[in-house]
């Protein structure tokens, strides 16, 4: 689904499935450098299961048309105007990574837009590397194969998948790749400077579950539980074994807890 | 882990995890037709590709599985399909791609069932080629049309051994906003990673090096993920609703595995073409030792090179490692490691001594396939293409004497003293003549 919003075109992944109103809403955001193909094996599943989905890319980022955004309280602020350009009162929102933030900043500033939280593979900050930045600006095939080697668990390294055929390093060193160059980038300086997650966090009323990768080497599974503690009656699940990827790594470890969260 | 594992390390464990339950260390061999839904829930989201998993095995299977996975971590790819032969892939990869009244550009220089396929087979079903020059990036830019869907042609020409610069041709297939694809057979990914090298699709016959012992058919389609599909207009059945799964739009649902998603949708299932899980554990068991296989490979082809070209009894010797083949430096740049392991040669005395050597080797091999751990001997003009035309075999860089040489894994000195056998036959034949 295209939609514009701010003179530009946004791309809506809807899990290939007509957009349906009177559904539950499910707002995916994802992580730095990625777009709505982080969330494939989420956004068909949860469509087909009778949620209305909205999988957007970012600006500057997959099919979606402008420049990044430079910071997680305006990509909130956006996510907040897609729901309201979509006639969406609130969604439940599912967060990775990156998208985490956003998320929280999104259930802070716009508290009324959020039913529930889910947060994968997050963190209340996530502080990137000197080496990896500098990379995303000049050396960007240096700095998607950092990532993807980092991003992914010993699953992902073996090349073992549940889809059929499918590497898990060579499609997302392509989907890194296939986004402009400038994304990357922009999207590690936002979560440099973001220092607000442990005060989003504490301000969170909306109910909230938390699922983290055992072996991130991304948003490591301490800082997640970190970021659990901060968010009043948030819940846990931790996926042993898992990388920071775990939406493509371990699709079902993922969508059996969020089902029963959205559920629940 | 955060470091990609190597090359040597993938051709081993790539693709597969052993199971908790049985913990097999060797890849078990899946032979099942189909596979215990676990409800009616699961069964759907399988046929909507809501989740991963198996469901027919026409479609996809375990064991095949991990083949795909290992093929498409050696090719640095993102995704990989395995068929039932290379001829399987070439055609399930060219039907995903184009319809009727659509037209490709290829090297003339082919396998001979690849000619065949192009040349007479797919106009049946309103779908032209053009065929030019591997060599000549000029004319391959000229050829191009706006209804012009690819570029496909082998690295190293089978059998003229001519070499395509893939990163050029890559290059002007991209200026015109189509794939370049890459018959690959002949150089596996061992000696070069076409996807790397400005491909978009590479196709194999498994049969031959990545299975190396001869005891199975199979091909594969590998898939860069690094083609842009989305070109309005350009190739609707990816990057526009399909007919299946609500009208599924693959570009948009599956991104840089969109024409793998298709090709499984569409042409696994439409056509048919897939691969025997005990063949897939075959093919698998040689992939485990294809980087040995290769070096010793090109140890003994270039050994054998410099006993035929000093040889008195050879009228010439065709292979891009030698630096008067035209393509010896393309060569170099793109295949350091050597330009794989088929030697051309012919014989002083022509067509006849050519046959008299054939008939009287004893060690090598004298039948149609290339890459067997074996040292393989035949007269193509006679048989591999012998059902293409004489403007086919000139363009593909044919002559009557040639002899196609496939070089094994033997003792050289043994494949040096079989060579002897044959050129003495042919000597007395040239002789008596």
């Amino acid at each position: 689904m295209k939609l514009e919003l701010g003179h530009h075109i946004v791309h809506i992944a809807t899990g290939g499935r007509a957009p349906n109103a009177d559904a539950p809403a499910l707002l995916f955001l994802h992580g730095s450098g990625q777009s709505h193909l982080t969330w494939v094996l989420q956004t068909r599943y949860f469509a087909y299961d009778g949620y209305n989905i909205i999988a957007p890319d970012f600006p500057g980022h997959g099919l979606s048309g402008g420049a990044p955004l430079t910071t997680i309280e305006q990509m909130a602020d956006w996510a907040a105007r897609l729901l309201q350009a979509l006639g969406i009162d609130s969604a439940a929102v599912v967060g990775h990574s990156q998208g985490c933030l956003v998320g929280l900043e999104m259930a802070s500033r716009h508290a009324g837009c959020v039913d529930r939280l889910c947060l994968i593979a997050g963190a209340a900050a996530i502080p990137v590397n000197d080496y990896l930045v500098t990379s995303s600006a000049d050396r960007l095939d240096s700095a998607i194969t950092m990532m993807t080697g980092w991003g992914h668990g010993q699953t992902a390294h073996l090349h073992d998948n549940t889809q059929p055929g499918f590497s898990h390093l060579g499609f997302g060193r392509a989907l890194m790749a296939g986004n402009p160059a400038e994304a990357l980038h922009a999207d590690l300086l936002a979560c440099n400077a973001y220092d607000r997650g442990a005060e989003a966090a504490a301000s969170v009323t909306q109910p909230c579950h938390l699922i983290l990768a055992g072996a991130d080497k991304m948003t490591p599974v301490k800082q997640g539980r970190k970021l659990a503690g901060l968010i009043p009656h948030a819940q846990l699940t931790e996926i042993a074994g898992a990388g920071h990827m775990l939406p493509s790594e371990h699709p079902e470890a993922v969508n059996a807890p969020l089902a029963r969260f959205l559920a629940s | 882990m955060s470091q990609d594992y190597n090359f040597d390390t993938l051709s081993l464990h790539a693709g597969h995890t052993p199971d908790d339950r049985h913990g097999s260390r060797a890849v078990p061999i899946h032979q099942t037709t189909s596979y215990l839904f676990k409800d009616t829930r699961h069964a759907a989201a399988l046929y909507n590709m809501e989740v991963g998993g198996h469901l027919y095995s026409r479609i996809s299977n375990p064991t095949v599985a991990v083949l795909e996975q290992r093929l498409a971590a050696l090719e640095d790819a993102a995704a990989c399909t395995a068929t039932a032969s290379g001829m399987a892939a070439l055609s399930s990869a060219l039907l995903t791609l184009c319809s009727a009244g659509d037209h490709i550009v290829s090297s003339a220089q082919l396998y001979g069932a690849n000619v065949n396929l192009l040349k007479y087979t797919l106009p049946r079903f309103g779908i032209e080629t053009s065929f030019v020059s591997a060599t000549d990036p000029d004319a391959i830019r000229a050829a191009i049309r706006p209804n012009t869907k690819l570029v496909f042609g082998e690295v190293v020409g089978n059998p003229g051994l001519d070499i395509m610069d893939i990163e050029a041709v890559g290059q002007i297939a991209h200026d015109a906003g189509i794939p370049l694809m890459i018959d690959a057979t002949f150089n596996t990914p061992w000696l070069l990673k076409p996807l790397t090298r400005g491909a978009d699709i590479v196709i194999h016959s498994l049969t031959k090096w990545i299975g190396g012992h001869g005891v199975a058919i199979g091909g594969a389609v590998v898939d860069g993920g690094r083609f842009d599909w989305g070109a309005p207009g350009k190739f609707p059945t990816i990057s526009e609703p399909h007919y299946s799964m609500d009208g599924i739009n693959f570009y948009e649902e599956f991104g840089p595995a969109a024409f793998t998603a298709k090709l499984r949708a569409e042409a696994m299932y439409n056509f048919g073409p897939c691969l025997s899980p005990t063949n897939a554990f075959h093919i698998i068991q040689g992939l485990e030792t294809l980087p040995l296989r290769m070096q010793r490979h090109m140890d003994n082809t270039n050994a054998l090179l410099a006993f035929l070209s000093d040889h008195e009894d050879v009228a010439w010797v065709r292979h891009p490692n030698l630096p008067d083949h035209p393509g010896h430096d393309i060569a170099r740049r793109l295949m350091p490691r050597g330009a794989g392991s088929i030697i051309a040669f012919g014989v002083k005395g022509g067509r006849e001594a050519g046959r008299a050597f054939i008939e009287a080797v004893q060690l090598s091999s004298h039948l149609a396939n290339v890459g067997d751990a074996k040292t393989l001997v035949i007269h193509p003009a006679s048989t591999t293409h012998s059902h293409i035309d004489a403007e086919a075999m000139k363009a593909g860089g044919l002559s009557d004497d040639m002899i196609r040489l496939s070089v094994g894994l033997e003792d050289i000195d043994d494949i040096k003293a079989d060579f002897e056998i044959g050129f003495k036959a042919a000597r007395r034949l040239t002789k008596q003549g």
